[in-house]
């Protein structure tokens, strides 16, 4: 087992773990990606048998399409204020629930809970609540801001989407952040605490440089949850009001398989792909330099 | 570097296995196929159905069907989906219905379905059903039913509007439209006319009469779609379509939603008809089950969408009717067998007396044939049915209209509805969009 000369016993062993796995991964990801990019260099749609290369002609109408750069465009946005949001709020609540008050074990429960209800599920919900109560509401207390469906507006539409995103995805990230938090050692707050540190000293230069793993996974785990939600997307918005709230997920599967222009919707899934895994690589890479050891 | 060889070699074992697994599979299942057919086994089809709300009593349909035929046969229903989706990943897996149902999808799929011309029921067919599925004179597609839309009216509230018996008839121009929508106004508590604002009604049934209305002649209309395309055509010159947009002012004037156009759904239309707040809605008598199930016996009836004021204007009486999908057989993968199952169902729904009444019924389909003894009797179908027999009606233009054009059409009309974008904005969005079509 140790103790392999030859190349192909190595070979041997290695396979014996990890060719199942592999197997797996090639069937079902690496063909079905490199068939994908194969694709946008053709105007092949799915059903048609004559396949006619078009060269870069998809990516220069992907690029060229106003829909495709607004779609990008209230993505980023979407990301940006989803990201800060969901990794403050979630924080807090980590540091809130881990600080030995009365039912933090019942709150922890509580603001998790988001997160097993499904996307699709969540969205109709809110879109009841957004549409109907808080219309109802408004009118009761002659409210100005909530007399009309926020969903009718783009801007507070665009506001309903991360107000969703935010809710569901920060009791998840809520967890990582308590794991970080109960990973530190004791010995080193109690030392603080005798130095005099205050708790606001303890958690800037404690808790949080021996937290780094913690915010890098959730970071990235909210990057590319972010970048990629389509269910809370279709059930609350579907992209409405005209077209407003389209976010690229969402985007790449109407241009494919809605207005049926399969290239061009195909290059846009490709260029979502590069974005997302460019901007995660640089992100890690970037916070991995942070980590420090106690 | 070794570790990298090792990889490497890994990878292209489990690269080779992978397609040899392909291979295998695609042996297994044309295998199969030769192999299931028995003696007397029955003939097993598959059906796609693209009407999800008709699932339930289709399925009553098909079991009635096997009792009295050799055949099995497995629904799809689709929900939330396309046909066009369904189709291209059953299709690219080597694995298609025998029996689809299908609408703008027939042109990109047309080259795999069987010829229809010499079956049973094209000789009882209604003329011009069949113009969207014949390609060189060859018919591919069996009309499932008619649909039509227009302003649904609620018998009830729009006689107390106007205090006598009402005859749709007499609403021909945009006065005849404002001077109801006055009257139904005036009326306590009740709104004249409730405007759905989703995309596909406003962007596809909304958009069908400034096509359709165009001209008398299907070729003039036909090319007006082609020299909109071509940017040969200024909408804002254009009569039918100022006569079009005009109507659609009046109706964002007396909308009941007019505080928050956009903030309605589907769901509040039939709350709003139905429950006697509004005299008018836009919409196709799809909606009926759900007004009828709100007021059991409530009467409803369609008037046209007027494009002018002179009364003899083509269009003026006309409310747009057409055939929403088509059935389709498979003819690249299914067994002889299959598809003669297949015809027997098709030929059953339209020819056999069980047939006729489980499709009439059950499944409430307009008859599309002159052969049928048994029909319809809700007055939407009734409202429909007239005016096919005084032949007022509009073609489906959206019928060919490119896969997007109604969500593009849908957002310009919908960010004209709220105030969003001005009329010369809204014209100009909609030529942009046109010019666009290759």
């Amino acid at each position: 087992m140790y103790g392999e000369r030859t190349l192909l016993e190595r070979v041997k062993v290695f396979s014996l773990f990890a060719f199942i796995p592999l197997f797996a991964f090639t069937a079902v990801v690496m063909i079905p990606f490199s068939l994908g990019v194969v694709m946008t260099f053709t105007d092949w749609a799915g059903v048609s048998t004559s396949i006619t290369f078009k060269g870069l002609e998809n990516y220069q109408i992907a690029f060229s399409d106003p829909n495709f750069v607004a779609s990008l465009f209230i993505t980023l946005r979407y990301v940006l204020y989803t990201l800060v949001l969901t990794n403050v709020i979630a924080f807090g609540l980590a540091l809130l629930v881990t600080s030995g008050m009365k039912g933090q074990n019942f709150f922890r429960m509580g603001f998790f809970t988001p997160n097993l209800i499904g996307g699709i599920i969540l969205g109709f919900i809110w879109q009841f609540i957004f549409s109907r109560v808080i219309v109802y509401l408004g009118e009761v207390l002659n409210l100005q801001m909530f007399s009309s469906s926020w969903l009718a507006d783009p801007q507070k539409a665009f506001w309903t989407l991360v107000i969703v995103g935010v809710w569901q995805s920060s009791g998840y990230m809520m967890l990582i952040y308590i794991a970080g938090l109960t990973g530190i050692p004791k010995s080193l707050l109690e030392a603080a605490e005798i130095d005099g540190a205050s708790k606001w000293q303890q958690l800037i230069r404690i808790k949080v440089p021996l937290m780094i793993t913690a915010f890098t996974i959730s970071v990235f785990l909210t990057l590319q949850r972010s970048f990629v939600v389509y269910e809370v997307n279709l059930s609350l918005t579907n992209g409405g009001p005209f077209r407003s709230t389209e976010l690229l997920s969402m985007h790449v599967y109407n241009e494919a398989f809605l207005y049926q222009n399969f290239g061009p919707g195909q290059a846009k899934a490709f260029i979502l792909f590069l974005i997302v895994a460019t901007i995660a690589i640089i992100q890690v890479r970037a916070m991995k330099k942070l980590e420090v050891e106690a | 570097m070794k570790k990298f060889w090792i990889v490497c070699l890994t990878l292209l074992l489990a690269l080779v296995l992978t397609a040899c697994g392909e291979n295998a599979s695609q042996n297994d299942s044309e295998n199969g196929d030769s192999q299931a057919r028995g003696g007397s086994a029955p003939t097993e089809i598959s059906i796609l159905l693209s009407k999800p709300e008709i699932a339930k009593p289709f399925e009553e349909t098909v079991k009635r069907f096997e009792e009295e035929h050799n055949v099995k046969v497995t629904v799809i229903p689709l929900a939330g989906q396309t046909p066009f989706e369904k189709m291209s990943s059953l299709y690219s897996s080597g694995n298609p219905p025998t029996i689809m149902m299908v609408s703008q999808e027939f042109d990109t799929f047309k080259g795999h379905f069987l010829d229809l011309t010499d079956q049973p029921w094209v000789e009882h067919v209604l003329p011009g059903m069949t113009d969207f599925v014949t390609v060189d004179g060859k018919i591919y597609g069996m009309p499932v039913t008619v649909e039509a839309f227009g302003f649904i009216y609620n018998k009830a509230v729009v006689e107390e509007a106007i205090g006598g018996a009402f005859v749709p008839s007499t609403v021909k121009t945009h006065q005849d439209l404002e001077s109801l929508f006055k009257q139904l106004a005036a009326l306590e508590g009740v709104e004249a006319i409730h405007v759905s604002p989703m995309d596909w009604s406003l962007g596809a049934h909304l958009t069908n009469p400034f096509f359709a209305a165009q001209s008398e002649n299907r070729e003039e209309r036909h090319q007006f779609m082609q020299d909109l395309k071509d940017g040969n055509v200024s909408l804002a010159d254009n009569k039918v379509f100022n006569g079009w947009l005009k109507t659609f002012d009046l109706m964002k004037e007396y909308n009941s939603e007019k505080h928050s156009p956009l903030g309605t759904n589907y769901d509040d239309g039939p709350l709003a008809l139905a429950g006697g707040k509004v005299g008018l809605w836009f919409m196709g008598n799809w909606a009926y089950p759900q007004l009828q199930e709100l007021d059991p016996d409530g009467e409803y009836g369609f008037i046209p969408v007027p494009v002018s004021d002179n009364p003899d204007d083509y269009g003026n009486s006309h409310i747009s009717v057409g055939v929403p999908s088509y059935w389709v057989v498979d003819d690249s993968r299914s067994t002889p067998e299959q598809q003669e199952a297949a015809l027997q169902f098709l030929n059953w729904l339209v020819l056999d007396e069980t047939g006729q009444e489980y499709a009439v019924n059950k499944l409430n389909l307009i008859p599309v044939f002159d052969n049928f003894q048994i029909k319809p009797e809700d007055s939407l179908s009734l409202s429909i049915m007239e005016h096919m027999e005084s032949g007022n009606t509009l073609e489906w233009m959206n019928s060919y209209y490119p896969a997007d054009a109604w969500p593009s059409m849908g957002a310009s009309l919908q960010k004209y509805l709220a105030d969003h974008i001005d009329k010369d904005t809204l014209i100009a969005e909609l030529e942009l969009y046109w010019n666009s079509v290759k």
